[in-house]
């Protein structure tokens, strides 16, 4: 798809030309940088990441949409999507690359924390065991992946980038809840199609340090949707 | 060429443009007039791709912009109205990302950003970011983002809207010289402005096409006729005078502020375009003294507010 990576590239630097980007790096190492001195470099304690990744989890949960909330709609209010629409490139290259340069972005903003799993090997004996870590990591990659495909999803429906944000953290926050709290008040035959949507059941696997493909399958495939519906979303404005 | 074959838009129960056709061949610069709400921008947005029409077709050359949607696009330079910028982008910057974006190949793309930075005088600003320059900065930025892929058509929205006077001076010097090269169509409701740079005029209203041709073809063409203007003496009473005159339909008189003069203008009949020697030799005749004899002819502006106010009431063929 012509267009796509230079759309990310755009999308990129334009995360680190603006006080918003650097704001949400550096808000999210200052707290898994407390998670990692006050709970992880703990004499007393195994030496495990664990701690990182499920505050991690949580943490995402304001920062994706954060990073989300712009894509489309900042586009729909300054009038660029008007040029962008009309250079030869195809709205699933918009879509895609857009995506790729936030999913850049939030891969660039996990990676200063590999500084922390340097620090725990050095500091510790017996050194961590690397299975729950490379787990850990990819649990973190595969639910941001879905979250950005979900808030590039809602961004594609507004000009107005708090409406994005905060569309995005309740839908993200209702996938969260319909799948774990709501799904004991559904009728019993309903109840299986919900467990297998639901995230935290396949974030514990990964906690554990199991690496199940059927989870990588479902996080893909989640994401992959949802870029789609951002693609149709784009298609069905211009053909409105 | 560019090619506008009946095309139809329809916003739920607006009917926004209605079957508006016109051609733009090669080299020629058109203006594209209407007031605001005419449907102009609508119809440079079904052009350029960005809405699809609902029925009719736009032709790119042989390429139909909603079949061969991407390739007719790469053939277009387009400035949206207010020209939409990424501000937190640099000039040099912004611009190589359009030129990425049209495909200009990476070996080349380097000179034709420094040739469409040179053509649109931006090199005092090329590392400055876009969102502090000064509208009419902004404006060209956006016009050599539209030229830097080297389009055979170029489509101006608007595009001196909200600059100052001199801004609008420098933005229509760039536009002409823009022109030279490519076939350009440009919209506004500015008058004088499209008098100046157009070749020809397409004017559109209520959604609708209401006249195409040369600004001298049409106010030629046109069934408005010329009103003659005599400023005379006020002794004698010129109205009688003036009206025994053959082929005067009807004479209005204005006073003026100077003592024992008036101003009387005269409404022709049809068919009688230029009365000013019968009426010269009839006020000579009656001893009416003269000081001022003119014809004002229709303008553009006229002939504007004419389509606009009565639609048909205006006898202007189209045209390419």
């Amino acid at each position: 798809m012509r267009g796509t990576l230079t759309i990310a590239r755009r999308e990129l630097a334009s995360f680190f030309a603006i006080p918003l980007g650097w704001v949400a790096i550096a808000l999210y190492l200052f707290l898994t940088g407390g998670v990692f001195s006050l709970m992880i470099l703990n004499p007393s304690t195994a030496a495990t990441m664990r701690p990182f990744f499920s505050v991690s989890a949580w943490l995402m949960l304001p920062v994706i949409p954060a990073i989300s909330m712009r894509l489309f709609s900042e586009e729909f209010r300054s009038g660029t999507i008007e040029p962008l629409l009309t250079s030869p490139v195809s709205e699933a290259a918009i879509a895609v690359g857009k995506y790729l340069g936030a999913l850049w972005f939030m891969l660039l903003m996990l990676a200063p924390t590999l500084a922390h799993v340097g620090v725990l090997a050095w500091v510790s004996t017996p050194a961590p065991d690397a299975g729950p870590i490379v787990a850990g990591y990819a649990s973190l990659v595969l639910l941001g992946m879905l979250y950005l495909s979900i808030g590039l999803f809602i961004s594609s429906l507004t000009s107005n980038q708090t409406l994005a944000f905060l569309g995005t953290l309740f839908a993200i926050l209702l996938l969260l809840l319909a799948t774990t709290l709501g799904a004991d008040r559904l009728p019993e035959a309903m109840r299986p199609l919900v467990y297998a949507a639901a995230l935290t059941p396949r974030i514990a696997d990964f906690a554990k340090g199991v690496i199940d493909t059927s989870h990588i399958v479902f996080f893909a495939s989640c994401s992959a949707w949802f870029v789609l519906l951002t693609i149709v979303t784009l298609q069905s404005r211009r053909w409105s | 060429m560019l090619s506008v074959q009946g095309v139809h838009k329809s916003f739920g129960s607006i009917r926004a443009v209605r079957g508006v056709s016109f051609e733009v061949r090669p080299g020629q610069v058109v203006g594209l007039l209407g007031p605001n709400g005419a449907g102009k921008t609508t119809t440079i947005r079904m052009i350029t791709g960005f809405l699809p029409p609902d029925d009719g077709r736009v032709m790119i050359g042989d390429l139909d912009v909603s079949r061969d949607s991407a390739r007719a696009r790469a053939k277009i330079g387009y400035l949206p109205e207010s020209a939409p910028h990424y501000p937190e982008m640099k000039v040099r910057e912004f611009i190589a990302h359009r030129a990425a974006l049209f495909g200009v190949a990476r070996q080349g793309r380097e000179r034709a950003v420094g040739e469409a930075m040179e053509r649109c005088q931006l090199g005092a600003v090329a590392s400055r970011r876009v969102g502090v320059l000064s509208k009419g900065f902004k404006q060209r930025v956006g016009l050599a983002a539209a030229i830097v892929h080297g389009p055979s058509v170029l489509v101006l929205d608007e595009p001196t809207n909200g600059l100052d006077p001199t801004q609008v001076r420098e933005a229509r010097s760039l536009i002409k010289d823009l022109a030279k090269d490519r076939t350009l169509l440009f919209s506004s409701h500015v008058l004088s402005e499209v008098e100046r740079v157009c070749d020809r005029v397409v004017m559109i209203a209520g959604g609708e096409l209401r006249a195409d041709g040369t600004p001298g073809d049409l106010v030629e063409k046109t069934s408005l006729t010329p009103v003659h203007v005599i400023e005379c003496a006020r002794t004698p009473d010129p109205l009688p005078i003036l009206r025994k005159v053959e082929g005067v339909a009807d004479a209005k008189l204005e006073a003026l502020a100077d003592e024992g003069w008036v101003r009387v203008r005269i409404t022709p009949r049809a068919g009688h375009r230029d009365l000013r020697e019968a009426l010269a030799a009839a006020a000579r005749g009656a001893g009416l003294a003269v000081r001022e004899l003119s014809i004002d002819r229709p303008s553009l502006e006229r002939l504007f507010a004419e389509l606009i106010e009565r639609p048909g009431a205006v006898g202007v063929g189209g045209g390419a």
